[in-house]
Protein backbone atom coordinates (compact mmCIF):
# COMPACT_ATOMS: atom_id res chain seq x y z
CA UNK A 1 0.00 0.00 0.00
CA UNK A 2 2.98 2.15 0.97
CA UNK A 3 4.61 1.34 -2.29
CA UNK A 4 1.51 2.33 -4.14
CA UNK A 5 1.63 6.26 -2.39
CA UNK A 6 5.01 6.29 -2.92
CA UNK A 7 4.44 5.48 -7.20
CA UNK A 8 1.69 7.95 -7.09
CA UNK A 9 3.70 10.59 -5.61
CA UNK A 10 6.44 9.89 -8.25
CA UNK A 11 4.22 9.84 -11.20
CA UNK A 12 3.08 13.20 -9.79
CA UNK A 13 6.40 14.78 -9.76
CA UNK A 14 7.11 13.30 -12.46
CA UNK A 15 4.31 15.09 -14.16
CA UNK A 16 5.74 18.34 -12.81
CA UNK A 17 8.57 17.84 -14.12
CA UNK A 18 7.05 16.93 -17.39
CA UNK A 19 5.03 20.22 -16.97
CA UNK A 20 8.50 22.45 -16.41
CA UNK A 21 9.93 20.73 -19.28
CA UNK A 22 6.82 21.64 -21.31
CA UNK A 23 7.17 25.45 -19.48
CA UNK A 24 10.57 25.31 -20.31
CA UNK A 25 10.17 24.78 -24.16
CA UNK A 26 7.93 27.72 -24.48
CA UNK A 27 9.96 29.59 -22.44
CA UNK A 28 12.99 28.79 -24.54
CA UNK A 29 12.09 31.34 -27.56
CA UNK A 30 11.23 34.19 -25.00
CA UNK A 31 14.28 33.59 -23.39
CA UNK A 32 16.03 33.78 -27.06
CA UNK A 33 14.16 36.79 -28.17
CA UNK A 34 15.46 38.55 -25.16
CA UNK A 35 19.43 37.37 -25.95
CA UNK A 36 18.50 38.28 -29.22
CA UNK A 37 17.45 41.99 -27.67
CA UNK A 38 20.16 42.10 -25.25
CA UNK A 39 22.37 41.59 -28.14
CA UNK A 40 20.99 44.22 -30.06
CA UNK A 41 21.23 46.66 -26.77
CA UNK A 42 24.47 46.55 -25.51
CA UNK A 43 25.81 47.50 -28.73
CA UNK A 44 23.26 50.41 -28.95
CA UNK A 45 24.40 51.60 -24.82
CA UNK A 46 27.81 51.37 -25.56
CA UNK A 47 27.33 53.61 -28.70
CA UNK A 48 25.34 56.23 -26.32
CA UNK A 49 28.13 55.90 -24.00
CA UNK A 50 30.25 56.76 -26.20
CA UNK A 51 28.43 59.50 -27.76
CA UNK A 52 28.46 60.84 -24.23
CA UNK A 53 31.70 60.80 -23.22
CA UNK A 54 32.49 62.01 -26.91
CA UNK A 55 30.54 65.16 -26.35
CA UNK A 56 31.59 65.66 -22.53
CA UNK A 57 35.12 65.50 -24.06
CA UNK A 58 34.09 68.33 -26.35
CA UNK A 59 32.81 70.53 -23.84
CA UNK A 60 35.63 72.46 -22.71
CA UNK A 61 37.07 72.90 -26.33
CA UNK A 62 34.03 74.65 -27.30
CA UNK A 63 33.98 76.60 -24.07
CA UNK A 64 37.45 77.69 -25.05
CA UNK A 65 36.94 78.53 -28.62
CA UNK A 66 33.72 80.69 -27.17
CA UNK A 67 36.27 82.38 -24.80
CA UNK A 68 38.44 82.49 -27.62
CA UNK A 69 35.59 84.14 -30.05
CA UNK A 70 35.48 86.79 -26.64
CA UNK A 71 38.77 87.82 -26.54
CA UNK A 72 39.57 87.80 -30.10
CA UNK A 73 36.48 90.41 -30.62
CA UNK A 74 37.30 92.78 -27.43
CA UNK A 75 40.92 93.26 -28.91
CA UNK A 76 38.96 93.75 -32.71
CA UNK A 77 36.83 96.38 -30.91
CA UNK A 78 39.47 97.74 -28.80
CA UNK A 79 41.72 98.39 -31.58
CA UNK A 80 38.70 99.64 -34.09
CA UNK A 81 37.74 102.46 -31.26
CA UNK A 82 41.62 103.29 -31.20
CA UNK A 83 41.43 104.22 -34.85
CA UNK A 84 37.84 106.01 -34.45
CA UNK A 85 39.82 107.56 -31.87
CA UNK A 86 42.51 108.68 -34.84
CA UNK A 87 40.63 109.65 -37.26
CA UNK A 88 37.75 112.14 -35.09
CA UNK A 89 41.47 113.72 -34.01
CA UNK A 90 42.62 114.13 -37.27
CA UNK A 91 38.74 115.60 -38.41
CA UNK A 92 39.23 118.11 -34.85
CA UNK A 93 42.67 118.98 -36.27
CA UNK A 94 41.92 119.59 -39.95
CA UNK A 95 38.64 121.38 -38.62
CA UNK A 96 40.81 124.03 -36.87
CA UNK A 97 43.21 124.17 -39.22
CA UNK A 98 40.53 125.20 -41.90
CA UNK A 99 39.16 127.52 -39.36
CA UNK A 100 42.53 129.09 -39.15
CA UNK A 101 42.58 129.31 -43.29
CA UNK A 102 39.35 130.82 -42.97
CA UNK A 103 40.26 133.57 -40.62
CA UNK A 104 43.36 134.13 -42.59
CA UNK A 105 41.46 134.40 -45.74
CA UNK A 106 38.72 136.75 -43.96
CA UNK A 107 41.94 139.20 -43.19
CA UNK A 108 43.42 139.07 -46.74
CA UNK A 109 39.50 140.25 -47.68
CA UNK A 110 39.40 142.85 -45.54
CA UNK A 111 42.89 144.10 -46.36
CA UNK A 112 42.45 143.86 -49.78
CA UNK A 113 39.29 145.97 -49.76
CA UNK A 114 41.02 148.51 -47.84
CA UNK A 115 43.03 149.13 -50.83
CA UNK A 116 40.31 149.65 -53.20
CA UNK A 117 40.21 153.64 -52.99
CA UNK A 118 43.53 153.74 -53.61
CA UNK A 119 43.52 152.30 -56.93
CA UNK A 120 40.35 153.65 -58.54
CA UNK A 121 41.64 155.59 -61.80
CA UNK A 122 43.78 153.21 -62.53
CA UNK A 123 42.36 151.06 -64.77
CA UNK A 124 45.61 148.19 -64.98
CA UNK A 125 45.45 148.12 -61.21
CA UNK A 126 41.80 147.92 -61.32
CA UNK A 127 41.95 144.72 -63.29
CA UNK A 128 44.40 143.37 -61.60
CA UNK A 129 42.37 143.84 -58.43
CA UNK A 130 39.50 142.32 -59.76
CA UNK A 131 41.70 139.06 -60.62
CA UNK A 132 42.80 139.05 -56.94
CA UNK A 133 39.71 139.40 -55.62
CA UNK A 134 38.47 136.23 -57.65
CA UNK A 135 41.19 134.37 -56.09
CA UNK A 136 40.45 134.98 -52.66
CA UNK A 137 38.63 131.79 -50.83
CA UNK A 138 35.32 133.14 -49.73
CA UNK A 139 34.05 131.27 -46.30
CA UNK A 140 30.73 130.11 -47.99
CA UNK A 141 33.01 128.14 -50.10
CA UNK A 142 34.47 126.25 -47.19
CA UNK A 143 31.21 126.02 -45.17
CA UNK A 144 30.18 122.28 -47.02
CA UNK A 145 33.27 121.44 -45.37
CA UNK A 146 32.47 121.72 -42.06
CA UNK A 147 29.58 119.75 -42.93
CA UNK A 148 31.37 117.10 -44.43
CA UNK A 149 33.63 117.42 -40.90
CA UNK A 150 30.49 117.04 -38.86
CA UNK A 151 28.66 113.72 -40.37
CA UNK A 152 32.10 111.94 -40.32
CA UNK A 153 32.34 113.19 -36.61
CA UNK A 154 28.48 111.84 -36.40
CA UNK A 155 29.23 108.48 -37.91
CA UNK A 156 32.68 108.55 -35.62
CA UNK A 157 29.75 108.94 -32.50
CA UNK A 158 27.37 106.18 -34.47
CA UNK A 159 30.30 103.69 -34.98
CA UNK A 160 31.47 103.33 -31.20
CA UNK A 161 27.95 102.93 -30.07
CA UNK A 162 27.35 100.17 -32.50
CA UNK A 163 30.67 98.50 -31.24
CA UNK A 164 29.03 98.47 -27.40
CA UNK A 165 27.61 95.51 -29.50
CA UNK A 166 31.08 93.64 -28.35
CA UNK A 167 29.68 94.35 -24.43
CA UNK A 168 26.41 92.81 -24.47
CA UNK A 169 27.88 89.43 -26.86
CA UNK A 170 30.44 89.02 -24.25
CA UNK A 171 28.10 89.09 -21.83
CA UNK A 172 25.59 86.67 -23.46
CA UNK A 173 28.63 84.31 -24.40
CA UNK A 174 29.20 83.79 -20.71
CA UNK A 175 25.95 83.00 -20.47
CA UNK A 176 26.24 80.13 -22.95
CA UNK A 177 29.62 79.51 -20.79
CA UNK A 178 28.09 79.27 -17.75
CA UNK A 179 25.15 77.00 -19.21
CA UNK A 180 27.64 74.98 -20.81
CA UNK A 181 29.36 73.84 -17.48
CA UNK A 182 25.88 73.07 -16.16
CA UNK A 183 25.20 70.36 -19.11
CA UNK A 184 29.08 69.02 -18.72
CA UNK A 185 28.82 68.57 -14.79
CA UNK A 186 25.63 66.69 -15.28
CA UNK A 187 26.96 64.29 -18.24
CA UNK A 188 30.10 64.04 -15.90
CA UNK A 189 27.56 62.84 -13.02
CA UNK A 190 25.87 60.70 -15.60
CA UNK A 191 29.28 58.94 -16.74
CA UNK A 192 30.28 58.38 -13.29
CA UNK A 193 26.80 56.50 -12.62
CA UNK A 194 27.50 54.29 -15.51
CA UNK A 195 30.92 52.87 -14.10
CA UNK A 196 31.37 51.98 -17.71
CA UNK A 197 36.25 52.00 -17.98
CA UNK A 198 36.50 53.25 -21.35
CA UNK A 199 34.25 56.07 -20.50
CA UNK A 200 34.76 56.90 -16.94
CA UNK A 201 38.12 57.80 -17.91
CA UNK A 202 36.00 60.88 -19.52
CA UNK A 203 34.93 61.97 -16.08
CA UNK A 204 37.08 64.35 -14.72
CA UNK A 205 37.09 66.67 -16.98
CA UNK A 206 37.43 70.20 -16.39
CA UNK A 207 36.54 73.01 -18.25
CA UNK A 208 38.30 76.17 -19.14
CA UNK A 209 35.74 78.43 -17.64
CA UNK A 210 38.14 81.94 -16.82
CA UNK A 211 37.57 83.22 -13.23
CA UNK A 212 36.40 86.03 -12.59
CA UNK A 213 33.81 86.50 -15.34
CA UNK A 214 30.66 88.15 -14.42
CA UNK A 215 27.89 88.61 -16.93
CA UNK A 216 24.37 89.74 -17.21
CA UNK A 217 21.95 86.63 -18.95
CA UNK A 218 19.46 89.06 -19.78
CA UNK A 219 21.92 91.51 -21.72
CA UNK A 220 20.65 92.84 -24.78
CA UNK A 221 21.98 94.72 -27.79
CA UNK A 222 19.42 97.62 -27.84
CA UNK A 223 20.00 100.56 -29.02
CA UNK A 224 16.80 102.49 -28.58
CA UNK A 225 16.76 104.70 -25.96
CA UNK A 226 13.43 102.61 -24.36
CA UNK A 227 15.82 100.50 -21.87
CA UNK A 228 17.21 104.05 -20.94
CA UNK A 229 13.41 105.92 -20.87
CA UNK A 230 11.84 102.86 -18.59
CA UNK A 231 15.27 103.15 -16.26
CA UNK A 232 14.54 106.85 -15.97
CA UNK A 233 10.29 106.21 -15.00
CA UNK A 234 11.68 103.87 -11.98
CA UNK A 235 13.88 106.58 -10.39
CA UNK A 236 11.13 108.81 -10.98
CA UNK A 237 8.52 106.96 -9.62
CA UNK A 238 11.27 105.94 -6.61
CA UNK A 239 12.62 109.36 -6.04
CA UNK A 240 8.32 110.95 -5.47
CA UNK A 241 7.95 107.85 -3.20
CA UNK A 242 10.90 108.61 -0.62
CA UNK A 243 9.36 112.33 -1.40
CA UNK A 244 5.82 111.20 -0.33
CA UNK A 245 7.36 108.66 2.62
CA UNK A 246 9.51 111.51 3.49
CA UNK A 247 6.36 113.88 3.98
CA UNK A 248 4.15 111.02 5.90
CA UNK A 249 7.39 110.52 8.04
CA UNK A 250 7.19 114.09 9.15
CA UNK A 251 3.32 114.85 9.66
CA UNK A 252 2.92 111.31 11.65
CA UNK B 1 42.57 121.70 -13.60
CA UNK B 2 41.38 118.45 -14.95
CA UNK B 3 38.06 116.81 -13.21
CA UNK B 4 39.37 113.13 -12.84
CA UNK B 5 36.56 110.42 -13.44
CA UNK B 6 36.95 106.68 -12.11
CA UNK B 7 36.03 104.16 -14.65
CA UNK B 8 35.27 100.97 -12.73
CA UNK B 9 33.73 98.08 -15.55
CA UNK B 10 35.41 94.58 -16.04
CA UNK B 11 34.85 94.85 -19.79
CA UNK B 12 37.98 96.59 -21.08
CA UNK B 13 35.63 98.12 -24.56
CA UNK B 14 33.27 99.69 -21.95
CA UNK B 15 36.20 101.19 -20.28
CA UNK B 16 37.53 102.36 -23.74
CA UNK B 17 34.02 103.32 -25.11
CA UNK B 18 33.88 105.61 -21.76
CA UNK B 19 37.39 107.17 -21.97
CA UNK B 20 36.35 107.99 -25.65
CA UNK B 21 33.62 109.69 -24.67
CA UNK B 22 34.88 111.35 -21.63
CA UNK B 23 38.41 112.38 -22.76
CA UNK B 24 37.66 114.41 -25.51
CA UNK B 25 35.66 116.65 -23.14
CA UNK B 26 38.48 117.19 -21.37
CA UNK B 27 37.67 115.08 -18.39
CA UNK B 28 41.39 112.97 -16.91
CA UNK B 29 40.18 109.38 -17.40
CA UNK B 30 41.15 106.63 -14.48
CA UNK B 31 40.53 102.98 -15.01
CA UNK B 32 39.55 100.03 -12.72
CA UNK B 33 38.70 96.54 -14.20
CA UNK B 34 36.55 95.94 -10.72
CA UNK B 35 35.51 97.14 -7.53
CA UNK B 36 38.32 96.11 -5.74
CA UNK B 37 41.02 97.63 -7.71
CA UNK B 38 38.19 101.18 -7.78
CA UNK B 39 38.79 101.07 -3.89
CA UNK B 40 42.12 100.44 -3.68
CA UNK B 41 42.62 103.80 -6.29
CA UNK B 42 40.33 106.10 -4.24
CA UNK B 43 42.80 106.74 -1.59
CA UNK B 44 45.69 107.91 -3.80
CA UNK B 45 44.29 109.84 -6.42
CA UNK B 46 42.13 112.97 -6.16
CA UNK B 47 38.35 111.36 -8.01
CA UNK B 48 35.66 113.70 -8.62
CA UNK B 49 33.15 111.17 -10.19
CA UNK B 50 32.92 107.45 -9.86
CA UNK B 51 31.28 105.63 -13.22
CA UNK B 52 30.78 102.10 -12.08
CA UNK B 53 29.12 98.41 -13.42
CA UNK B 54 27.10 96.31 -11.43
CA UNK B 55 27.80 93.08 -12.15
CA UNK B 56 31.97 92.55 -11.60
CA UNK B 57 34.36 90.17 -9.96
CA UNK B 58 35.69 90.53 -6.45
CA UNK B 59 34.18 93.53 -5.35
CA UNK B 60 30.57 94.63 -7.20
CA UNK B 61 29.06 97.55 -8.03
CA UNK B 62 27.02 97.49 -5.36
CA UNK B 63 29.74 97.04 -2.68
CA UNK B 64 31.66 99.44 -4.30
CA UNK B 65 28.87 102.25 -4.05
CA UNK B 66 27.91 101.25 -0.69
CA UNK B 67 32.07 101.19 0.34
CA UNK B 68 31.93 104.94 -0.81
CA UNK B 69 29.30 106.01 0.86
CA UNK B 70 30.48 104.72 4.27
CA UNK B 71 33.71 106.35 3.84
CA UNK B 72 33.71 110.08 5.56
CA UNK B 73 36.44 110.42 2.94
CA UNK B 74 34.42 109.52 -0.39
CA UNK B 75 30.61 109.91 1.08
CA UNK B 76 30.21 112.67 -1.01
CA UNK B 77 31.58 111.25 -4.72
CA UNK B 78 28.54 111.54 -7.13
CA UNK B 79 28.26 107.84 -8.65
CA UNK B 80 26.64 106.85 -12.05
CA UNK B 81 26.14 103.20 -12.72
CA UNK B 82 26.31 102.16 -16.12
CA UNK B 83 24.82 98.73 -16.53
CA UNK B 84 22.93 96.38 -18.34
CA UNK B 85 20.91 95.21 -15.43
CA UNK B 86 17.56 96.79 -15.94
CA UNK B 87 14.98 95.03 -13.58
CA UNK B 88 13.21 97.58 -11.16
CA UNK B 89 14.61 95.58 -8.05
CA UNK B 90 18.55 96.14 -9.59
CA UNK B 91 18.09 100.19 -10.33
CA UNK B 92 15.94 100.87 -6.97
CA UNK B 93 19.00 98.86 -4.97
CA UNK B 94 21.23 100.73 -6.92
CA UNK B 95 19.68 104.32 -6.46
CA UNK B 96 18.81 103.21 -2.39
CA UNK B 97 22.68 102.27 -1.96
CA UNK B 98 23.68 106.25 -3.24
CA UNK B 99 24.27 106.37 -6.70
CA UNK B 100 22.98 109.66 -8.11
CA UNK B 101 22.77 108.28 -11.62
CA UNK B 102 21.95 105.24 -13.22
CA UNK B 103 22.64 104.79 -17.26
CA UNK B 104 22.13 102.02 -19.46
CA UNK B 105 24.23 99.76 -21.54
CA UNK B 106 24.67 100.16 -24.47
CA UNK B 107 25.00 103.58 -23.26
CA UNK B 108 24.82 107.03 -25.35
CA UNK B 109 27.80 109.22 -24.45
CA UNK B 110 25.22 112.23 -25.15
CA UNK B 111 23.56 111.05 -21.82
CA UNK B 112 26.92 110.00 -20.26
CA UNK B 113 28.35 113.42 -20.75
CA UNK B 114 24.76 115.28 -20.09
CA UNK B 115 24.66 113.20 -16.28
CA UNK B 116 29.08 113.57 -15.59
CA UNK B 117 28.96 117.77 -16.53
CA UNK B 118 25.70 117.63 -14.22
CA UNK B 119 27.53 116.75 -11.10
CA UNK B 120 31.37 118.22 -12.01
CA UNK B 121 30.45 121.75 -13.41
Amino acid sequence: MKQAINMSHLFEKLKDLKALFVYGEKLIPIIQSLVDFMKDTVPLLENINHSIADSTSKIPKASHQLNNVTSATELATTEILDLVDAVTKEVRGVEKSLKAFINSEEEKAKLFESLSPYIQGNPEALKIYEEIKLKVTAPQEINPLYESFTKIKDYAYNITLSLQVQDITAQQLAAVNHLIESVQDRLSGLISDLEINEVREFGNLSMPVPEGVTFDPNARYDKSDQNQQNVDEIIKAQSETTTQDEIDKLFS
Amino acid sequence: MKKVILVADDSPTIRKFVSFALAMKGYEILSASDGMQALEMLPSEKIDLVITDLNMPNVDGFELIKTIRSNEEFKDIPIIILSSLTSKDDIELGMEIGANSYLVKPFDSKRMLYEVSKYLN
